[in-house]
């Protein structure tokens, strides 16, 4: 019988793009609560795997069990619904919104559930979930400038908020510290245990500092499929995945 | 304040017709019932950024329900005004339907493509449409309060068409200011990123389209009843660019755009189309100099430099 | 007439119609795939080099000067407009479009003003007979085809084989890549839009002895470019003109035996669908 600590599986998912197949029979496992790393060398199929677990992306063949359902054919916008929330690797903001209206965006999602909500929105609700969520990535003073006016920097962080407000249960990041300083990327690191603390948390990474700092274990890809997993030291140690790596 | 600003606008034009001729009560009229087929195209421009070629479709689909039923079947105002939304209704969201996996240029091709099929259909049945000549409706009137108020009279004209616009022109407030307004605002400026905070995208243009389609046809209705003519002229092109016009000019994406740009359109127009026949020359000639020069329109413009609180 | 003589006009008519066709949409394809706009005063081109034949055949009585002068003029039109309005927008699609309208209504009422409201022919420069076993045929028709195909080859020749075809083609597949092998994308552009409007306006010059000149002509010719480019893919020659064919197969033949108004609504109402369903052509590649 299976364990029921498993939030997210995927089982054989396979994604093909004509003559490519970027992800190739992968079967992954995360358990309730833990921060897993999914590293590789470019091209490994990492964001291809991520999108097919956000519902970006519709798999050739597999499925996705989420909480212990089916999720395969469920829509993107029904997966958020659920709790699986995906930042993307490139930022995507609304940028011609203030920051403020980008959280709230997100955070009204939760409140719109039955017909009078739409009527008559619970804005002190959703003020204060704007609040919490800029609050905690440190938002909270820029909340009324454009988005487009923030720092690279910032703009990870904003969108780091806007995942909070959707009160993740499975939260994935793409590369998060792609792009941050030195400084931006310590704090990205003590925000993500926060985060840690009440979702699960699954991390793509090339930052190797971040992963020995954050993951308590690390699944590597290569060429669509998972060709280790195991604690950070472990997978530090492992022979193929230093053929990987080194081979890029 | 920017209900009372609205609030204000419409006194402004409630009062306008005791100041001005009598001429321009018809004239007035006329622009604000276009006015509210600019607002509901507007609607889907501004708001949901798509640009349609086609809302004649729709604001003719109120024209002929509407047009149609009284003509053929006798009803009176109040049904034949339903009877029209309900046609406006149907051809939205059909057209919402068909078009939703369809966005930018090929969104605009394909509302082009069925309008222009939709207006060469009541050419062919002619017999029924009465074609490019169209046909006179007759002794319209609304039963109000024990008093019988003939459509054709100036004074309830001017009203009644003042009524529609206003209806629509808070309606399209109260949307852009709700989370529906935002939602499409957002879906607007990155379709991938709000389908990711968990919004049904595709609802959300079918509900934009649909919404965009009634108020035309509410319009579109109204221009019958107020002034009694059914015709195919208004399914042609021109009527589907005439509210791109109008919405840009004004300013798309803004409330009271739509009101500013059939305002001045129709007067240039009227003006113009007095000194050659080639009037329409402005109507290309104002494109041309809104998208160079004022891509904003008018209240967008003054929006961004000084009222940015304007809806 | 008979059914086999019906179908026989038909056929003439559409492969006629089709070639004509083929010539107008190109333009369209052209300057889609080249900059990746919709020109919605293609058309009018079209109409102009109709209007500009019957001037300078009029005028100067020579229908082959005409077609000379027709195409260069128009080009020059579009010339002035892609520099005055087309680059100044940065040939954003939305904007491009609306500007296109505009300039669109401009040229049709310019016409109006200068040309007038009335349909006026223009004698063909050859006039005789092919006499088929059912009916006679207008041979200048025939010969249009042949024009028409010739100059379809000649733009393929000249696509495929000149060094500005080569930008073209490079500027279609990837702007940026081109633009770092020094192509002078900028030209380039402007000279596919002055293309794509000599060749509307060719195919107006050769249609006018047949169809009469009148400023309105245009809106026809353009829904028609439209239904070919979108089944056939834009920027795809070989798409264009498999679609031309079918388009103008067909267009002829319901018109032939139907009406030309039921004709046009169902080759509207099928573009449109096939646009919606696929959100391309039939060979093409994406339109957003």
């Amino acid at each position: 019988m299976a364990p029921v600590t498993a939030l997210l599986e995927t089982k054989a998912i396979s994604k093909r793009f004509g003559g490519l197949e970027a992800v190739s029979g992968v079967d992954l496992r995360l358990d309730r609560g833990e921060v897993r790393a999914l590293i590789g060398p470019n091209g490994a199929g990492k964001t291809t795997l991520v999108s097919l677990i956000s519902g970006r992306l519709n798999p050739t063949s597999g499925r996705v069990l989420f909480a212990g359902r089916d999720v395969t054919s469920l829509r993107a916008w029904d997966r958020v619904g659920l709790g699986i929330v995906y930042t993307f690797q490139i930022t995507s903001i609304y940028r011609g919104f203030s920051v403020y209206d980008n959280v709230a965006l997100a955070a009204q999602r939760r409140r719109l559930r039955k017909l009078s909500d739409w009527i008559a929105l619970d804005r002190q609700a959703v003020a204060r979930d704007v609040e919490a969520a800029l609050a905690t990535v440190g938002l909270w003073a820029l909340r009324d400038q454009p988005a487009r006016a923030l720092a690279y920097g910032h703009q990870r962080l904003l969108e780091v908020a806007m995942a909070l407000a959707l009160r993740p249960e499975l939260l994935i990041l793409d590369e998060p510290s792609q792009g941050l300083a030195a400084a931006e990327i310590d704090g990205l690191c003590g925000l993500v245990r926060d985060i840690a603390r009440a979702a699960t948390v699954l991390v793509i990474e090339h930052n190797m500092a971040v992963v020995l700092e954050l993951a308590g274990r690390v699944t590597v890809m290569d060429q669509g499929r998972i060709i280790a997993e195991g604690t950070p030291r472990e997978i530090e140690a492992h022979a193929e995945v230093q053929k990987a790596y080194l081979g890029r | 304040m920017t209900l009372g600003l609205h609030l204000g606008v419409l006194a402004l034009l409630a009062g306008l017709q005791l100041v001005v001729p009598p001429f321009h009560h018809g004239m007035l009229a006329r622009i604000m019932v276009l006015a509210a087929y600019a607002a509901g195209y507007n609607l889907l421009l501004g708001y949901a950024g798509l640009m349609s070629l086609g809302h004649a479709m729709f604001f003719s689909a109120g024209m002929y329900g509407t047009g149609l039923a009284i003509h053929y079947l006798g009803v009176g105002v109040a049904t034949g005004f339903l009877l029209g939304v309900v046609a406006g209704l149907a051809v939205a969201a059909a057209v919402g339907l068909i078009t939703l996996r369809t966005a930018g240029p090929a969104f605009l091709i394909v509302t082009m493509m069925l309008a222009q099929a939709f207006y060469l259909a009541t050419l062919y049945f002619n017999e029924i449409t009465g074609g490019d000549q169209g046909f006179i409706l007759s002794g319209l009137h609304l039963d109000l309060g024990g008093r019988r108020l003939a459509l054709a009279d100036p004074a309830v004209k001017y009203n009644v068409a003042l009524a529609v616009f206003a209806a629509c022109l808070l309606l399209n407030l109260w949307l852009v200011r709700s989370p529906i307004g935002r939602i499409l605002l957002a879906l607007r400026e990155n379709e991938e990123r709000t389908r990711l905070l968990g919004y049904n995208t595709s609802r959300y243009k079918l509900l934009a389209v649909t919404v965009s389609g009634v108020i035309s046809a509410v319009a579109g209705s109204a221009y019958t009843l107020l002034f009694s003519y059914v015709g195919s002229t208004f399914a042609g092109i021109l009527y589907s660019i005439y509210p791109l016009l109008w919405a840009l000019l004004g300013g798309a994406g803004t409330t009271l755009g739509p009101l500013v740009g059939t305002l001045v359109m129709t007067y240039l127009v009227d003006v113009t189309s007095g000194l050659t026949t080639a009037y329409l020359i402005v109507v290309g000639a104002t494109l041309v100099a809104t998208i160079l020069w004022v891509p904003a329109g008018i209240v967008g413009g003054i929006r961004a430099r000084w009222a940015p609180w304007l809806p | 007439m008979s059914l086999e003589a019906h179908l026989f006009l038909a056929l003439l008519e559409g492969t006629v119609g089709a070639l004509v066709l083929a010539l107008t949409a190109l333009g369209l394809s052209l300057v889609f795939g080249v900059m990746r706009i919709v020109n919605v005063a293609h058309g009018a081109f079209f109409m102009l080099g109709a209007i500009v034949t019957w001037y300078v055949s009029t005028l100067l009585g020579s229908f082959l000067v005409a077609l000379v002068v027709a195409p260069l003029v128009v080009g020059a039109v579009a010339v002035v407009a892609d520099r005055l309005v087309l680059r100044p927008i940065g040939y954003e699609p939305e904007s491009t479009i609306v500007a296109t309208i505009g300039l669109l209504y401009i040229l049709e009422q310019a016409v109006l003003m200068t040309y007038g409201p009335y349909a006026r022919p223009v004698t063909a420069p050859i006039y005789f007979r092919v006499d088929f076993p059912w009916f006679g045929y207008s041979g200048y028709k025939l010969i249009v085809g042949l024009v028409a195909a010739i100059l379809l080859v000649a733009t393929w020749i000249a696509l495929a084989r000149t060094k500005l075809g080569l930008y073209m083609r490079a500027t279609q597949q990837d702007r940026e890549m081109a633009q770092a092998f020094a192509v002078p994308v900028g030209r380039v552009y402007t000279t596919a839009f002055g293309a794509g409007a000599g060749l509307a306006a060719v195919a107006g010059a050769l249609i006018v002895p047949v169809q009469q000149a009148h400023y309105l002509m245009g809106l026809d010719a353009l829904l028609l470019s439209f239904v070919v480019v979108i089944l056939g893919g834009l920027g795809s020659l070989r798409g264009t003109l498999v679609a031309a064919f079918v388009v103008g197969l067909s267009d002829g033949a319901v018109s032939v035996l139907f009406s030309p108004t039921l004709a046009k609504i169902v080759a509207t109402l099928l573009v449109a669908l096939v646009l919606a369903v696929r959100g391309r052509g039939l060979f093409g590649e994406e339109i957003a």
